[in-house]
């Protein structure tokens, strides 16, 4: 043998050793990736040839790393080889007939516990072993990845990760195989450690051995005696006829039962080293068992989605504004003058104008900051594995509603805005849970009727109030939610999920899955959004507008007792439900024939709170609708349209006649 | 000896299956069981009273309860015993996947004469449990008098192996067969979500969220 220790002095090693190929045989348990291994070993792309003469059938080619030949031989595949099914009994004589140089044990990086067993197998054996941990992409993605340098360790062997269909760990693994077929790399190899009379009994067998092998009688593969005893005591028939332990009534009808005896020391040592090599009490862990314990996951779970929202306001605002002003200052007048200049500045261009300048800036403006935002702040959460820990907290809740756990995420997604929430119902189970999920989406308070909570209510009226409008629209949202449960047909969703502990979110993939979804959501509710502003645009610009005071009238002062110009800037809310709050003080002053600064000088304090109450409910957002129509059908559309109209007429009638002697 | 419908062996059925499973059977957890309405149920369990299959004990008014006398006993474990060993036949033999031998097995459990079914039994190595878990009565209709326990009633570090599951939900089933939670597994409860809510189970190495839906529906050994 060689006395080079690193492979990578082999390239300037003297050549004697390159002339015979280092022969290693690859073994593993079906379905963990071996064949997937031998093609990144030996692939096309790689210089490959069959390799003659081999008796044994087993897929064998040759192949070079680094200037040194090696050829690889493909064991099928087995979880043992001491069995007497086919499978096991032909890695084995293959093993004895090739007398590798290395094997290299391929086994199941997400279930060490059950593939552990052969390496430890073929250890007991004497074979030079590396350990290939295929398929460990899928144990990091399911957090389960083992510990490398443990296993390695305890095994007393090369462990390399690897990912054979995209050639991970390839290099690496051909680097091992020439390190240790160079005598390197190996630590204190044990075995399986046996019950101390089992112990005796083998190296009693494996001295006989040894005195017969100085008689000619060697055992097969070169197995050394210790090996070629426990082979005998697991009951392999070659090797017992070959050390001429047969039928010479030295082995006893007790050593019959050794056979199970070393069969469990193994199993108990696999699982001993598997254990040893789970990464238990990772950080990840322990955060993951807080997070679904109820004590500490509750505020977990209550400051993650204020951590959201709190990003997503100082985000979405600051983009917001940047947006609009960019477009005012840059782009508005461009496509002004372009659309006056093709329609003319009578009332036809500005309808034009009420389409392609104000509906794209609706677009843009609650789309870019507050949807891709949110989109992308919901997909970076989601594939952290957070959602599972809410959905597990806030099934018995949703429970209530109809729904189960997991249809917390579009609730907490409707606070941003409504239209990811509604995308986001395909995930839940059937047609039911998926219409109430998205009626109580559209009754969350999104990021713009926010807005005018907090800038009418809180801003003119008093924090107090605010809150007070808050816990209405819950009551309104948890009646819905009780009541739609109640009187909708059908069978409640039940829960069955699978929970992965956290991992590190991958920003490409973040990235494209907020893509995917913010591209569908400009082509759903751009068009829709353009056409109805143009129709508003008509209303206002023929004057229409005015008249429709007479029809609302009786409502909007009679029932909601609120100013005509604030029920007619609930018309055009419908775009955008923050415009509600800038049409108000605009037609204040229109109405006013002057300016007027502040909506306190023309509104109560009760009036603001119905206003803003009434905004949140009625009807959601032309956005919204689109969206709603698409996935729940355009029937149910009108029907939850119409529904949060009325909904929001008997609430805000009652909360203005409640609050009417405070103000 | 009357002539026995196919719809008075469903009740024979059903009372001894819920005989074993403990309480009280009354008229409404038997119509509960069968999915019919309580007067139609009292008619028949009147029939099979004077038939001589059942009797009724206690007071007299809705709580009164229904219970198996001997012969009924007898034709009760004799159906639930072809009905499993069917069951079995279905997944061992014809390799049918286990969501969906239930419905099968109600229609042959009525077609097999003592003959067959000893012969099936036999034939199947004498199984104690149907595919979903369930204990198969003996030739003499006695069951083994295994205590189990619903899944949601075990605590946070509780550990125990699934017994049976209830095989009425085909679509339960076969999600539960994918996700590896099969009779004879074992199964910890790590955490339980507040309110009564779902149980965070460890199978193997993998966690998973499961709703009282669920876990009612899955009985534990310890």
């Amino acid at each position: 043998m060689s006395t080079t220790v690193h492979p990578r002095q082999n390239e300037t090693a003297d050549a004697p050793q390159t002339d015979r190929p280092v022969v290693v045989c690859l073994a593993g348990n079906p379905n963990v990736g071996k064949s997937s291994l031998f093609n990144a070993l030996t692939g096309e792309s790689r210089e490959t040839a069959h390799c003659a003469g081999v008796t044994v059938e087993a897929c064998s080619a040759c192949t070079r790393w680094r200037e040194r030949p090696l050829e690889i031989v493909d064991l099928p595949g087995s979880y043992a080889l001491d069995g007497l099914s086919g499978d096991q009994l032909e890695a084995r004589r293959a093993l004895l007939e090739r007398r590798p140089d290395v094997v290299v044990a391929v086994v199941d990086a997400t279930n060490l516990a059950r593939s552990l067993y052969l390496p430890l197998q073929l250890l007991d054996l004497g074979y030079r072993v590396i350990v290939a941990l295929n398929l460990s992409d899928e144990a990091r993605r399911r957090g389960r990845m083992p510990d490398v340098e443990a296993l390695s360790r305890d095994l007393g062997v090369p462990v390399v990760a690897t990912v054979a269909p995209r050639g991970v760990g390839v290099a690496e693994l051909e680097d091992a195989i020439l390190q240790v077929a160079a005598g390197g790399g190996l630590g204190e190899t044990l075995g399986t450690p046996l019950p101390p009379a089992v112990e005796q009994r083998v190296e009693e067998v494996a001295l006989r051995i040894a005195a017969r092998s100085d008689a000619g009688l060697l055992p097969p593969g070169d197995l050394n005696p210790r090996a070629a005893a426990l082979a005998v005591l697991e009951g392999d028939a070659d090797v017992t006829r070959a050390v001429g332990l047969s039928d010479d009534g030295f082995l006893t009808h007790a050593d019959e039962a050794l056979a199970l005896e070393i069969s469990r020391a193994r199993h108990t040592e696999t699982k001993a080293l598997a254990a040893a090599a789970k990464m238990n009490g990772s950080p990840a862990d322990r955060w993951w068992h807080l997070t679904t314990a109820p004590r500490t996951g509750i505020p977990i779970m209550i400051a993650v989605i204020a951590g959201i929202f709190a990003t997503l306001f100082i985000v979405g605002d600051l983009l917001s504004q940047v947006l609009e002003a960019a477009w005012a200052a840059w782009i508005s007048p461009l496509v002004t003058s372009a659309v006056t200049g093709i329609f003319g500045e009578g009332p036809l261009g500005k309808i034009v104008l009420w389409g392609v300048d104000g509906g794209i800036i609706a677009t843009l403006a609650v789309g870019i900051p507050y949807i891709l935002t949110f989109y992308f702040i919901l997909a970076f959460v989601e594939d952290t594995g957070y959602m599972n820990a809410a959905a597990f907290l806030s099934d018995r809740i949703m429970h209530r509603f109809g729904l189960h756990g997991r249809a917390v995420i579009p609730l907490i997604a409707a606070g941003g805005c409504n239209v990811p929430a509604i995308i986001a119902t395909r995930s839940l189970g059937n047609t039911r849970e998926r219409t109430i999920a998205a009626v109580l989406a559209t009754l969350v308070p999104c990021s713009a009727r926010t807005a005018v909570i907090i800038g009418a209510v809180a801003g003119v009226a008093g924090w107090q109030y605010a809150i007070l409008t808050y816990a209405v629209l819950t009551v309104v949202i948890i009646l819905a939610g009780l009541g739609l449960n109640r009187f909708i047909p059908g069978d409640k969703g039940i829960l069955i999920m699978e929970m992965f502990p956290f991992r590190r979110p991958v920003l490409r993939q973040v990235a494209r899955k907020t893509w995917m979804r913010f591209r569908e959501f400009v082509w759903d509710a751009a068009p829709i959004i353009v056409l109805g502003s143009m129709a508003l645009g008509v209303l206002y610009e023929m004057g229409w507008i005015w008249r429709l005071g007479v029809v609302l009238g009786p409502i909007v002062e009679g029932w909601l007792m609120l100013p005509m110009v604030a029920g007619l800037t609930l018309v055009f809310a419908v775009l955008r439900k923050e415009l509600a709050l800038q049409l108000l003080l605009v037609f204040a002053a229109m109405e006013a024939g002057g300016a007027v600064m502040n909506i306190a000088s023309f509104m109560t304090t009760s009036q603001i709170v119905t206003y803003a109450i009434v905004n949140a409910i009625y009807i959601p957002c032309v956005a919204t609708i689109a969206v709603l129509g698409r996935e729940v059908g355009w029937r149910r559309t009108a029907y939850i349209s119409a529904g949060t109209i009325v909904l929001a007429l008997i609430v805000g009638g009652i909360i203005a006649r409640v609050l009417l002697p405070f103000s | 000896m009357t002539v026995r419908t196919e719809n008075a062996e469903e009740y024979l059925e059903a009372i001894f299956k819920l005989q074993h499973s403990g309480g009280t059977v009354t008229v409404k957890r038997l119509a509960a069981e069968l999915g019919l309405t309580s007067p139609s149920v009292s008619e028949m369990v009147h029939r099979l009273r004077a038939a001589g299959l059942v009797e009724r004990r206690g007071r007299r008014g809705r709580g009164r309860g229904i219970r198996l006398t001997e012969a009924g006993l007898a034709e009760g474990a004799a159906l639930v015993r072809r009905h499993r060993l069917s069951e079995r036949f279905l997944v061992d033999y014809l390799d049918m996947p286990w969501d969906v031998v239930h419905e099968e097995a109600c229609k042959l459990e009525h077609a097999l004469s003592p003959e067959v079914e000893a012969r099936l039994a036999e034939q199947l190595g004498n199984p104690l449990t149907c595919p979903h878990g369930h204990a198969i009565p003996g030739e003499d209709g006695s069951l083994p008098d295994e205590r189990l326990q619903a899944l949601t009633d075990l605590r946070p570090g509780d550990a125990a192996v699934i017994g049976c599951i209830a095989e009425e939900e085909g679509d339960l089933l076969r999600y539960l067969a994918s996700l590896g939670l099969l009779p004879d597994t074992p199964i910890a409860v790590e955490s339980v979500a507040p309110f009564n809510g779902p149980l965070l189970v460890r199978v193997g190495d993998a966690q998973y969220a499961l709703g009282r839906e669920v876990t009612d529906r899955i009985m534990v050994r310890h």
